[in-house]
């Protein structure tokens, strides 16, 4: 005797997957073809992301030539922790990040009526309504190009870790996901919200460096209140080969919790929008 | 200089009422300052170090930066931008102001806002992190660093005006804007101290007039500059030239300047 109200939801769950991949799919599609107008633009806005990661790396290099480790971090170490950044925030342009940057303006005009409307949950359908994939392509590919030449100049490089390196990423990106979502949320009560992104911006500024500089509250602070000290340094350690099994287990459980907490003050904070101008 | 008075009052109450922003560009300045002061003490404390500084030196270094990112360099290309862009510009041909001064007064009255504020967060910084503080031993030092900061003010917001600008040539400026202004703060040592560079990069930082932004006023406060009148003398040099291009540059633009939109 099966309870059948458990497979009908099973099968809708799955269904449900499957619309949203759907829905991606042409989501980045069209926004792909609005992209390819502007082909120049495109071209400037990649060289530009190789020129302001190529300063963080000059900035690495120029410490570098000071110093032998940043803790316990070589040089080769720490340029997949740069390009791991890179790498996280092409991925959000892929998946969430420049509907949080339009998201001011939708609920400025009341045009987010229609997000709430549609038939998808508000929190997906403005994650995906503006996935870009050319938006941060320059700092996703000279991110992999660190990676790669990091991990080829490794000691102790095993292509074992890189499995575990990916999933981390995936985890990262909840990380940087749920903190956008949750400081987004304040958008109901604020005219100009600009400046909430500038906050997610400053937060992936940080990831850069190793957590293992911060010690005491500080360490703390990047960990519970403001996360970005688990956004690169986790990934980064399991594909230079200096990951704890702790450090993994940190950053779920961080991921999780956040998401969790990002969620409900969204859904809270969606009641407060007060629908301008209709 | 009545009217130019009036905008700057006009400003002054602007930033007044927006005052979240510029509170919150300061806060994330304030959490990259941190994360870097971090950085240099888990160096210093694993028994390394940077070129000839100590670690209160470095501290120093970072909080100054913090102040001057704010009370010295100026952002006001990004409106500049806009206006040229997007025709809005066409108001000023008819009013009777030079749209230099214009923006002087305005990038003037946001930067003395902006400046108080960060005062306050950093003299809180300062008091906290007081046993990690280098102050200078004379009292002549003060005034130097005052007059660095005001030539490095002037400059900054030449060369930002001078971004801004630019826009009356290129369409597409703001992806290209943001390199060079980024480029620029590197190379005004706003990242790094400037002596930590290896040696040719150092000649070419120094032969550039951008370390009058940053590195110069630090030096001078850190007592470390070992010629502070050649570099007054070099910066207000720096200061007239940038001004006579910018007057021809403008003059230039204007002839150019299409006013899209209209």
């Amino acid at each position: 005797m099966k309870p059948p109200v458990t497979e009908a939801y099973a099968t809708s769950l799955s269904g449900r997957w499957a619309r949203y991949l759907r829905l991606y799919r042409s989501f980045l599609m069209h926004n792909l073809k609005n992209e390819m107008i502007y082909r120049a633009n495109f071209a400037i806005a990649v060289g530009m992301d190789i020129v302001f990661m190529g300063v963080n790396v000059v900035f690495f290099a120029i410490v570098y030539g000071n110093v032998e480790t940043i803790g316990g971090w070589t040089f080769h170490q720490t340029l997949i922790l740069v390009g791991s950044v890179g790498v996280v925030r092409e991925l959000a342009y892929l998946t969430f990040r420049q509907g949080f940057l339009q998201l001011g303006d939708y609920v400025r005009t009341g045009n987010f009526d229609v997000m709430l409307t549609a038939p998808m949950a508000t929190f997906v359908h403005l994650a995906f309504r503006h996935v870009s994939l050319t938006e941060s392509l320059g700092e996703g590919l000279m991110g992999l190009f660190l990676v790669g030449y990091g991990f080829a100049h490794l000691d102790a490089a095993s292509w074992i870790s890189v499995p575990l390196y990916l999933l981390m990423l995936f985890n990262s990106l909840v990380i940087y996901y749920a903190f956008s979502l949750t400081v987004n949320s304040m958008v109901f009560w604020l005219v100009k919200s600009q400046e909430l992104n500038t906050v997610v911006y400053y937060f992936m500024n940080t990831a850069r460096y190793p957590r293992e500089i911060y010690h005491g509250l500080g360490k703390a602070f990047f960990t519970f209140i403001v996360p970005s000290s688990l956004i690169a340094t986790t990934p980064a350690s399991i594909l230079a080969g200096r990951a704890e099994g702790n450090l993994v287990g940190l950053s779920i459980g961080v991921a999780v919790v956040l998401l969790c907490l990002g969620l409900s003050v969204w859904n809270w904070s969606l009641h407060y929008y007060s629908s301008a101008s209709s | 200089m009545q009217k130019y008075w009036t905008v700057f009052r006009v400003n002054w109450q602007n930033a007044l009422q927006y005052r979240g922003p510029t509170f919150i560009s300061i806060l994330g300045n304030l959490l990259h300052i941190s994360v870097l002061l971090y950085l240099w003490n888990a160096i210093y404390r694993s028994g390394q170090h940077l070129g000839s500084y100590s670690l209160s030196d470095l501290i120093t270094y970072y909080i100054l930066q913090l102040m001057i990112n704010s009370m010295v360099l100026s952002y006001i290309s990004w409106d500049i931008v806009d206006e040229i862009r997007e025709g809005t510009f066409s108001n000023f041909l008819v009013k009777p102001l030079n749209y230099l001064y214009y923006w002087f007064t305005i990038n003037l009255s946001g930067k003395l806002f902006e400046g108080l504020m960060v005062l306050i967060v950093g003299l809180v910084m300062s008091f906290i992190l007081i046993a990690h503080v280098s102050l200078p031993s004379q009292g002549i030092t003060l005034l130097r660093f005052a007059l660095a900061l005001v030539l490095g003010g002037l400059l900054a917001f030449e060369f930002d005006f001078a971004i801004g600008i630019l826009a009356f040539w290129l369409v597409k400026v703001n992806s290209f804007k943001y390199m060079l202004q980024y480029g620029m703060f590197f190379l005004a040592g706003a990242l790094l101290p400037l002596d930590l560079f290896p040696a040719q990069f150092q000649a070419v930082a120094n032969a550039l007039p951008f370390r009058f932004l940053v590195f110069f006023p630090i030096q001078i406060f850190l007592e470390k500059e070992p010629a502070p009148m050649a570099g007054f003398i070099t910066a207000g040099l720096w200061v007239i030239v940038l001004y006579i291009i910018l007057r021809f540059g403008l003059q230039r633009g204007i002839k150019r300047y299409e006013a899209a939109g209209h």
